[in-house]
């Protein structure tokens, strides 16, 4: 049995671990909600914002949380063009497996233009807070893993706000919920799809700069953050933006825990484990709505 | 397509002389059609058999081996991609326990390694089984995930299970022709493939023709109506998904008994799904020999950029860029895209005739010898021959 600091110190980076997750889920429930599109591009996108956050922090010298001045403004109007220009040319009937496709396209392409770049060396941010933490109860956490859970919870605090009390989160929501009836009432599905693409992409912008902080990042890393990412999604009830996020901090929090006796590498696959068996089980997820039904 | 043609041959046997020319030209293009399908199979074969003799070194005979391999696993992959629609971005993973389920079974059980190829092939098969159930009771969006879960777990287990699998060190696989010199032995193996690829185009050939394959076809067009319309849609997904691995898991353990040599990176690549898919796609996934094709496009850009570029990133580059504009542009592949611009070239399939009405009086006149009585009869023949021709223009 693993002493009770050790076990508090897992349980709160659990909580840490579960809130990036939640956000980064979050933007993947965005486009499956928008348009049926399971994006693997995302975490190509977080790893490329991790890099640009790196990057600045290096050779400009800036603090890489700066970076999301420009990172995010940069991501949002990706996401437009990437909707607006790519998945919106693909056919109707075929659109949710041409689109994986396509989003894998970009994921590979970011990965090797990356290690283009950058080379496939490891790169981590040297911090002058990088090494602070400070304890409670004998468990000790690090600044800047907190500094990483503050973004995600602002900025998923915010994306709340803006789907909830915004007229233009009505009509995401409303274009998510039936798009037909959408248009009928006025709404311009294609334009605010477009936005909503966007803000899936920000979230990576924010997701990737957090990431940046405390972790060594290389080009192929992202794969080991899509397939915790889908499985996510998947027992969440895929387009379901609340239940994704109670999956991640559930996920996140078993992923820890099961760190004490497993070791890192097998305690990733509980992600795994929980894919197939919610697949198995209960295919529409466990917070699941109408839409996973079907797919 | 019998039912096309039987309007248009029945009213030329009553007047042979005035028959619509139409109709008997479509008959001949059909036949002549057949005869190019037939001499075309014939020279490929002939040129995949060929190919050992003609290759001037062993690395480009092992290149042709790596590139059969790519031919046999994306015609596996298109049983399932191909018929049913379902995207899978793992059977590079079911190659990969293809390939260490063999070595595995001849290193730790001690079997022939043929023999091991086999039973290795049944035990993917098995495990096929499992996933399927749970990949395949939604639709498209969970399949392609737990496509690509499969791939991240296998890593994960075979990189960590040292002790069975040798971990990153990697697992040498005993050669099964261990007094084979090496161009010998890719000589060997090459045939091996491509009697595999043959085999496997063969199974795709009689799916096609089935009922069974015309079953998977309608999930692909509309898996609602198909469900409908009492199609068991679950039952045929799965045994198709089945099949389909097994074939997949074949290659690879043929494969890792060529190469020797197992690397859970390399195996279980999702890079190596990708391939897969992008030639298939490339090539054609409706088309019997589209994955083949694709498999040589890619298999030899593949092998070009290893040549020039070595470690690079760039190939990674390539295949997002070459996958992104396949998906776009070219979503029925490169074949069916020759297809329709040679179509272009042939004789224009219209109702419009190249005779002015006078000229055509005449011929009638002078064919039939007492026009006022054959007049009916030609009218309804010529207006059958119109209808043939637009029911083929549709199909």
């Amino acid at each position: 049995m693993p002493s009770g600091a050790l076990l508090l110190q897992s349980i709160i980076l659990g909580l840490l671990l579960g809130g990036l997750y939640a956000l980064l889920a979050a933007g993947l429930t965005l486009y499956f909600g928008i348009m049926r599109v399971v994006m693997i591009a995302h975490s190509a996108f977080l790893i490329l914002a991790a890099y640009l956050a790196w990057w600045s922090h290096s050779r400009l010298g800036v603090d890489p949380l700066l970076s999301m001045i420009v990172t995010v403004p940069l991501f949002f109007a990706c996401g437009v063009l990437l909707q607006r220009v790519l998945l919106a040319r693909l056919r109707a009937v075929t659109l949710t497996m041409m689109s994986v496709l396509l989003t894998f396209a970009i994921a590979v392409l970011i990965e090797g233009l990356l290690g283009y770049v950058f080379t496939g060396t490891q790169r981590r941010i040297q911090l002058g807070y990088g090494s602070a933490s400070f304890g409670i109860f004998g468990a000790r956490v690090a600044v800047v893993k907190l500094i990483a859970f503050g973004l995600a919870a602002v900025a998923l605090l915010t994306l709340y706000l803006l789907m909830k009390k915004t007229t233009f989160g009505w009509a995401l929501r409303a274009t998510i919920q039936h798009r037909d009836a959408a248009r009928l009432v006025g709404i311009e599905t294609e334009r605010v799809a477009g936005y909503g693409f966007g803000l899936g992409l920000a979230t990576a912008a924010v997701g990737g700069t957090a990431l940046a902080l405390d972790t060594t990042i290389y080009p192929s890393l992202h794969w080991h953050w899509i397939g915790p990412l889908m499985a996510i999604i998947v027992v969440g009830g895929l387009g379901s933006v609340p239940g994704s996020a109670m999956a991640a901090m559930v996920l996140g929090m078993l992923q820890s825990l099961l760190q004490i006796p497993l070791g890192t590498t097998w305690a990733q696959t509980i992600f795994y484990l929980a894919l197939f068996a919610t697949l198995a089980f209960r295919p529409q997820g466990f917070f699941g709505g109408r839409l996973a039904q079907r797919f | 397509m019998p039912s096309a043609s039987e309007p248009t041959t029945a009213p030329a046997t009553t007047s042979p002389a005035t028959a619509p020319p139409t109709g008997a030209g479509t008959t001949r293009r059909r036949t002549a059609d057949r005869v190019v399908q037939v001499v075309a199979v014939v020279l490929l074969a002939a040129a995949v058999l060929a190919f050992p003799s003609l290759a001037p070194n062993p690395y480009i005979l092992s290149a042709g081996v790596v590139v059969l391999n790519y031919a046999v696993l994306s015609t596996s992959w298109s049983f399932v991609g191909g018929f049913t629609g379902y995207i899978s971005l793992g059977h590079g993973a079911l190659a990969g326990l293809g390939g260490y389920g063999t070595a595995l079974l001849v290193t730790k059980a001690g079997l022939p390694s043929f023999v091991a190829l086999a039973v290795a092939a049944l035990l993917v098969a098995a495990l096929a089984v499992p996933i399927g159930f749970a990949a395949l009771r939604v639709r498209g969006a969970s399949f392609v995930i737990v496509s690509i879960a499969l791939v991240l777990i296998l890593l994960l287990v075979f990189q960590s299970w040292a002790s069975l699998t040798g971990g990153s060190r990697g697992l040498v696989v005993p050669r099964p022709f261990p007094d084979l010199l090496r161009p010998e032995h890719h000589r060997v193996f090459y045939y091996l493939f491509a009697g595999l690829l043959a085999l496997a185009l063969l199974a795709w050939w009689m799916i096609d023709r089935s009922r069974f394959g015309l079953g998977l076809k309608a999930i692909r067009e509309d898996e609602d109506k198909a469900e409908a319309l009492g199609t068991p849609t679950f039952a045929y997904k799965l045994v198709v998904f089945v099949v389909s691995a097994a074939f997949t898991a074949l290659g690879g353990g043929l494969y890792a008994l060529w190469f020797g040599d197992l690397d859970p990176v390399f195996q279980f690549s999702i890079l190596t799904g990708s391939y897969l898919v992008l030639m298939a796609l490339l090539g054609g996934v409706r088309n019997l020999f589209g994955p083949l094709v694709g498999a040589l496009v890619v298999g030899i850009g593949l092998e070009y950029f290893k040549v020039e570029f070595g470690d690079t990133q760039l190939h990674l580059v390539a295949t997002g860029l070459l996958l992104a504009l396949v998906v776009l542009f070219m979503p029925d592949g490169v074949l069916p895209a020759i297809g329709s611009l040679l179509g272009r070239m042939r004789p224009a399939q219209n109702s419009i005739r190249e005779v002015t009405a006078a000229e055509l009086r005449d011929q009638r006149v002078a064919a039939a010898g007492a026009p006022a009585a054959r007049e009916p009869v030609d009218a309804v023949a010529s207006t059958a021959g119109e209808r043939a021709q637009s029911t083929e223009e549709r199909a």
